[in-house]
């Protein structure tokens, strides 16, 4: 069946909007304030394949889904997957879910008996057991301490949530309301996508559903075989270290990009092997960080959909740190991905000199309180996402305080972490020169500093205190990230950017993020532009 | 609901100023007929272009002192803020802090997430403005630094003395305590006589930093410009002797306020007000007076489509909006505002699929039709190429359009490159922007929790209802009204408002321990706030009617509702806590499709709305007579809207129908501000009021 591309284009925005939709219900609906004010999840319609049509904004996202549906196709067979069911799963290998603080739901859409597609939500849970509150640790060195784990399972028979499953997951966690919560919202706007998806098959007849859907993937992938075709054959290197807090030393992440008559290779197979620090990756985030950058680098509002796929080939080599095998431990992906998209930068930038960049901040560490007895009762953990900054590029300083590429995510307000817990914050300000200089200077990371009023467990974890945000073509490195403890006091210390502490009431701490690299010759950068970052006290010399 | 006569002066006038024209209406109260003015807007002083079409008005033998009522909308804080006219800010924070301004969110809102070389919008004060003040208070509102008077003192001189002419007071916690801003406003008001000071709690005493801090330099930014237009208007109208004390500016709520209210908190409340008044007036005349309680307007100008729902009369509010990338923390009418209109520029994509917006060729140079330079194909050119136009009758035959270059322009970037013929290629274009629109509607009303059966499609604007009934036919509504001057709905929704305030206060609590008699005391010292406003603009508070609020959110949450006390007890005891709480479940449930019974809930904010009546124009019926000939059609035109979609439209002039005519479609009827397509299998007939309904044929 053929379906004119007018509908097509209609049928494609219908889609964009329904997951839109369904974020919406489920941003608003979450009980924990990571989905609520962090925004950590993604909500998807793809086919019956598995195959993405529309990418959601929470890409990194992206990869797991079509693993994720076709493991449980693997298990349940397609017979076995009936109208009313919900899967769940948080598996970081069997789910290729991104760690196991990320739970996923997959609702199939069956319209008169026919499989049209697939429901989906990805998000990030409270706490699902493991060594630590809030279950990412930086220490695990197996993934059985970062949480309960979830193979695909049911999570929904026939309509009814099976009470079973729910009891299960409470059990396993330290905040087992917050976390149903959050679960039960997430069905929620998974089943709000399936029966969208069903009405305009009954609006619209399933076949041309089904026919308009490869359409859809098959225009995008023509939007991404022309950008490619437009590049010059070639062959470019990049790899960076990343530090791991275990005593293998920092691990290599190795890139060599191929690009011959536009077709594009990505080949880690130089990478070190897997860690036993939890900075463990898996091909579908690999993936995912690798098309990030490259929609970045070609137009960001480029479409995608999984059938680019043909123009893109990504090798990695099993057991190696983009490859990880069971039971390597992932929790820290965040950092490694976020590494990973600047090493494709470094080797993608020759072939695309318009929108070239330098490394960016990378994460700018979480921090987690869990808060002793004090004059203060406390309700669940607090928690915090920090940004970093982008790295200057072709034509543009870094912007600063942000969080960069594959996060996007809210910082907490000053207002509402003193309101609702027992500590306050005594600095929130950009960091002076910590952005690379360059003829396109390098962002501005922040620091904040605390003040905890009661006692409290500790955990940081940040990235980028040992190996900065590399400058390109000239410009100069970020300023690293630090974590002290007493900062401006006599017995001030820096501890490593992965660490647990116990603070005692009156003890302060301040976390500062990395700055973005610099992007070329810092001696041909404009004078008005040196001059007004002194005189806005971004740059003190 | 005919027109009476009601005690005091004959006319009232409505001013709607927009980026191309001002439209203004003159409402007789004694007939209750209306006149209409439409003039080239004046941007550099849009007054000139308002006293200028009330001298016509005058023209026509009023005296001024007949005038009674002045009802304004107006851009002048929206067009400052866009073109980054505002005035030089002085921005006092607490130590330390400064990152608020820097990170503010943190997020990359507006911005594609693959964006690397995303930035935020241009900073409206410069870090070199910025001056640090020692003190801070803690989240009860106790201090626990005192206020670093002399650094307060310092800076503004300093600040002053490099030009600053407003000052913004941002300081933690100041919601839940003022005094520290309080004080500092009157340091910098002595060591900076003159100066404008926009302190963030009282512009938006509310939780979370960055909205409000952003807010209040929204409003410290334009308070100048805003301040300088009223007295500019002011002495505008007393040039001309229209004396009323009458005089208001419309307010993003659906309001207006007093053209004389305090600019240093009610400056940023004009912001979001241009879509307002249309949304406004239907409100009142369609839903409350014609009895269409469930209406989406659809106002669709050259560049975008404002969209709005209306339920059971009242439309829809948010507590919070977004321009320009940058928040704006004040109630404001519920309106989207997505980027497609007539002048939505059509191409095709490297995979072949056809797109239409987000970019537009704007009034100037416009669709390729309009001959002024523009040669991209937009809405309008497809409009045009489908017959949907009439291009001999474009603005009541006062210009022309250029059917051949709206055809050429369509061929080149469309049919040619999607193999397809330009009839088809036009209908096409026309598809993709009805459905974008049909989307956003759907989109926006399920976040809203919106059934949108029984609900009726309301365009307006010059291209709304050219592509209504299409849309209506998308979203299964089987309704479209068109009211009787869709151009100039803004001006008239002028003359439907009443003045509204909005007071607010944050004091996060939970709801199951809070102390009944703080509520009252919360909502007591709003009041206070209100009637001292009130009374200070002239108006009485006893003529003011109240309505309370509460923000309620699950613990935790990073949003609130917002809940209505109505029809609850004051003061409030256990037992309306109670109720309140249950609404906040139910509202949760209806908007989020769920709610969690057993989950605790918070208090964050106290609210209080003020409104005083204000004289309004009345939904005027046409006398039902028949006229002496029966309407005769102007002509058919081929009409497409789809592949194998082409009919012969019968043509209709708006000006001959008469209360209870009706004809079947394909028709097209047309009037000097607009043009109505009734497709086939749809029915059109004329009101009582005017109205032309199109309607599904069942």
């Amino acid at each position: 069946m053929t379906v004119d591309p007018i509908t097509v284009q209609i049928l494609r925005n219908r889609i964009g909007c329904l997951m839109e939709e369904m974020s919406h219900h489920f941003f608003r609906s979450g009980y924990s304030t990571i989905v609520r004010e962090s925004r950590d999840f993604s909500c998807v319609i793809v086919d019956a394949q598995g195959r993405l049509i529309v990418a959601p904004p929470m890409f990194y996202h992206a990869m797991s889904y079509q693993r994720l549906i076709k493991r449980i196709i693997e298990v349940y067979g397609l017979d076995g997957i009936e109208d009313g069911d919900v899967y769940v799963c948080n598996h970081p290998y069997e789910g290729a879910m991104p760690h196991a603080s990320d739970m996923g739901t997959v609702a199939p859409i069956i319209v008169n008996g026919a499989l049209l597609g697939f429901s989906g939500a990805i998000a990030h849970k409270a706490d699902i057991g493991g060594a630590v509150p809030g279950s990412s640790w930086g220490s695990a060195t197996e993934m059985y301490q970062e949480g309960l784990l979830l193979p695909p399972i049911r999570l929904r028979r026939a309509g009814k949530t099976l009470p079973d499953v729910e009891r299960l997951i409470a059990a396993n966690s330290r905040q087992p309301e917050l976390v149903l919560g959050d679960l039960r919202g997430q069905v929620g706007a998974t089943l709000i996508g399936r029966d969208r998806v069903k009405s305009l098959a009954q609006e619209h007849g399933s076949d041309l559903i089904v026919a308009a859907l490869d359409a859809m993937a098959e225009a995008s992938a023509r939007e991404f075989k022309a950008a490619l075709s437009r590049l010059p054959d070639g062959e470019t290197q990049a790899e960076g270290l990343m530090e791991t807090d275990s005593r293998e030393g920092p691990v290599r992440i190795h890139l060599k990009v191929t690009v011959r008559s536009g077709h594009l290779t990505f080949d880690f197979t130089g990478s070190d092997p897997a860690r036993k620090a939890p900075v463990n990756l898996r091909r579908a985030l690999v993936e995912s960080c690798c098309f990030h950058a490259l929609i970045g680098l070609i137009d960001p509002n480029l479409r995608y959909s999984d059938a680019a796929f043909e123009m893109v080939d990504v090798r990695t080599t099993p057991g190696s740190v983009c490859e990880a095998l069971p039971p390597a431990p992932c929790s820290s992906y965040m950092k490694a991905c976020q590494r990973l998209i600047d090493i494709v930068f470094e080797a993608l930038n020759p072939f695309f000199p318009q929108r070239a960049a330098a490394a960016a901040g990378g994460s700018g560490g979480t921090i987690t309180f869990a808060w002793g007895l004090g004059p203060r009762a406390v309700r669940g953990n607090q928690h915090e996402i920090f940004g970093s900054a982008y790295g200057g590029g072709q034509g543009r300083d870094g912007a600063s305080g942000t969080t960069v590429h594959l996060s996007n995510i809210y910082v907490t307000p000053i207002e509402i972490v003193e309101t609702e817990f027992p500590c306050r914050i005594r600095a929130f300000e950009l960091i002076p020169d910590s952005g690379g200089e360059g003829e396109f200077r390098g962002g501005l990371s922040f620091r904040r500093e605390y003040e905890a009023l009661q006692p409290a467990l500790v955990l940081y974890r940040g990235d980028r205190a040992i190996y900065p945000a590399k400058g390109y073509g000239g410009g100069a490195d970020g300023r690293p990230s630090r974590f002290l403890v007493n900062p401006g006091a006599a017995d001030e210390q820096q501890l490593p950017s992965n660490c647990r502490v116990d603070v005692e009431a009156g003890q302060s701490f301040r976390v500062e993020a990395s700055g973005g690299g610099g992007f070329g010759d810092p001696r041909k950068r404009a004078a008005e532009a040196h001059e007004q970052d002194i005189e806005d006290g971004y740059v003190t010399k | 609901m005919t027109s009476a006569s009601q005690a005091g002066p004959r006319y009232r006038v409505g001013v709607d100023v927009g980026g191309t024209h001002t439209d203004m209406v003159l409402a007789d109260t004694l007939t209750g007929k209306i006149r209409i003015e439409k003039l080239p807007s004046t941007p550099h002083n849009q007054s000139i272009a308002v006293i200028e079409g009330m001298r016509r008005f005058l023209g026509h033998g009023i005296a001024p002192s007949d005038i009674g009522f002045f009802g304004h909308g107006t851009t002048v804080t929206t067009n400052a803020l866009l073109e980054l006219k505002g005035a030089k800010i002085g921005l006092l924070i607490n130590s330390r802090m400064r990152g608020v301004l820097e990170v503010q969110t943190q997020g990359r809102d507006g911005f594609s997430p693959f964006d690397h070389f995303f930035h935020r919008p241009e900073p409206l004060v410069r870090p070199k403005f910025v001056r640090e003040i020692g003190g801070r208070v803690d989240y009860l509102g106790a201090e626990i630094e005192p206020l670093d008077e002399a650094a307060v003192e310092q800076a503004a001189r300093d600040l002053a003395a490099q030009g600053a002419t407003t000052f913004a007071i941002c300081f933690l916690f100041s919601f839940m305590n003022p005094s520290h801003e309080e004080r500092a406003a009157a340091i910098v008001r002595k060591a900076a006589p003159g100066a404008f000071v926009s302190r963030s709690s009282a512009v938006l005493p509310r939780i979370r930093e960055w909205p409000r801090f952003s807010t209040t330099l929204l409003n410290a930014y334009l308070a100048p410009a805003l301040a300088r237009y009223c007295g500019d208007l002011a002495q505008g109208l007393d040039g001309i002797d229209v004396r009323t004390k009458q005089r208001f500016l419309m307010q993003s709520n659906g309001g207006v306020m007093p053209l004389v209210a305090d600019a240093e908190t009610h400056t940023v409340r004009t912001l979001l007000s241009g879509p307002a008044a249309g949304v406004r007036g239907a409100a009142v005349l369609l839903g409350k007076e014609q009895g269409w309680a469930n209406i989406i307007t659809m106002d669709v100008g050259g560049t975008s489509c404002d969209i709005a729902f209306i339920e059971n009369g009242e439309p829809h509010e948010q507590s919070e909006g977004v321009i320009d990338g940058r928040i704006v923390g004040v109630p404001a009418l519920d309106v989207i505002t997505i980027p497609a209109g007539g002048g939505s520029i059509a191409r095709v994509n490297d995979g072949g699929m056809l797109e239409v917006g987000p970019h537009s060729m704007g009034a100037s140079p416009g669709p390729a039709c309009y001959g002024r330079g523009g040669d991209r194909p937009t809405v309008t050119d497809a409009d045009v190429v489908c017959g949907a136009l009439n291009p001999d009758y474009f603005l009541g035959g006062r210009a022309k359009l250029d059917v051949e270059a709206a055809r050429a322009a369509i061929l080149r970037d469309v049919a040619t490159p999607m193999g397809a013929d330009v009839s088809l290629a036009a209908s096409g274009i026309v598809r993709i922007v009805n459905a974008h629109m049909t989307d956003a509607i759907r989109v926006e009303a399920a976040k809203r929790g919106i059934d949108l059966t029984g609900f009726t499609l309301v365009p307006f604007g010059g291209a709304g209802p050219v592509h209504a009934a299409q849309v209506a036919q998308q979203l299964a509504i089987p309704r479209v009204l068109v009211p009787p001057n869709p151009g100039a709905y803004s001006a008239l929704g002028l003359l439907c408002t009443d003045v509204q305030h909005d007071y607010l206060r944050s004091d996060l609590r939970d709801a199951a321990t809070l102390d009944l008699a703080d509520a009252e005391r919360a909502f007591a010292g709003l009041r206070q706030s209100a009637e001292a406003e009130l009374a200070a603009e002239g108006l009485a508070p006893a003529s003011a009617g109240f309505s309370r609020e509460m923000d309620l959110r699950y613990a935790g949450q990073g949003y609130e509702l917002r809940v209505s006390l109505a029809g609850l007890p004051d003061p409030l005891d256990a037992p309306a806590m109670a109720e309140i709480v249950r609404r906040f479940h139910a509202q949760h449930e209806q908007q989020h499709g769920h709610c969690a019974l057993d989950a605790a809930v918070e208090l964050v904010s106290y609210r209080l709305r003020a409104s005083v009546p204000m004289p309004k124009y009345r939904s005027q019926k046409v006398a039902r007579q028949e006229p002496q000939s029966e309407p005769k059609p102007r002509g058919v035109r081929r009409l497409t809207l789809g592949p194998n979609e082409t009919v012969e439209a019968v043509l209709w002039r708006r000006d001959d129908l008469y209360p209870g005519w009706s004809t079947k479609g394909p028709a097209i009827v047309e009037q000097v501000d607009a043009t109505s397509i009734v497709p086939n299998g749809w029915s059109v007939r004329a009101d009582d009021f005017g109205n032309l309904l199109i309607e599904r044929d069942a």
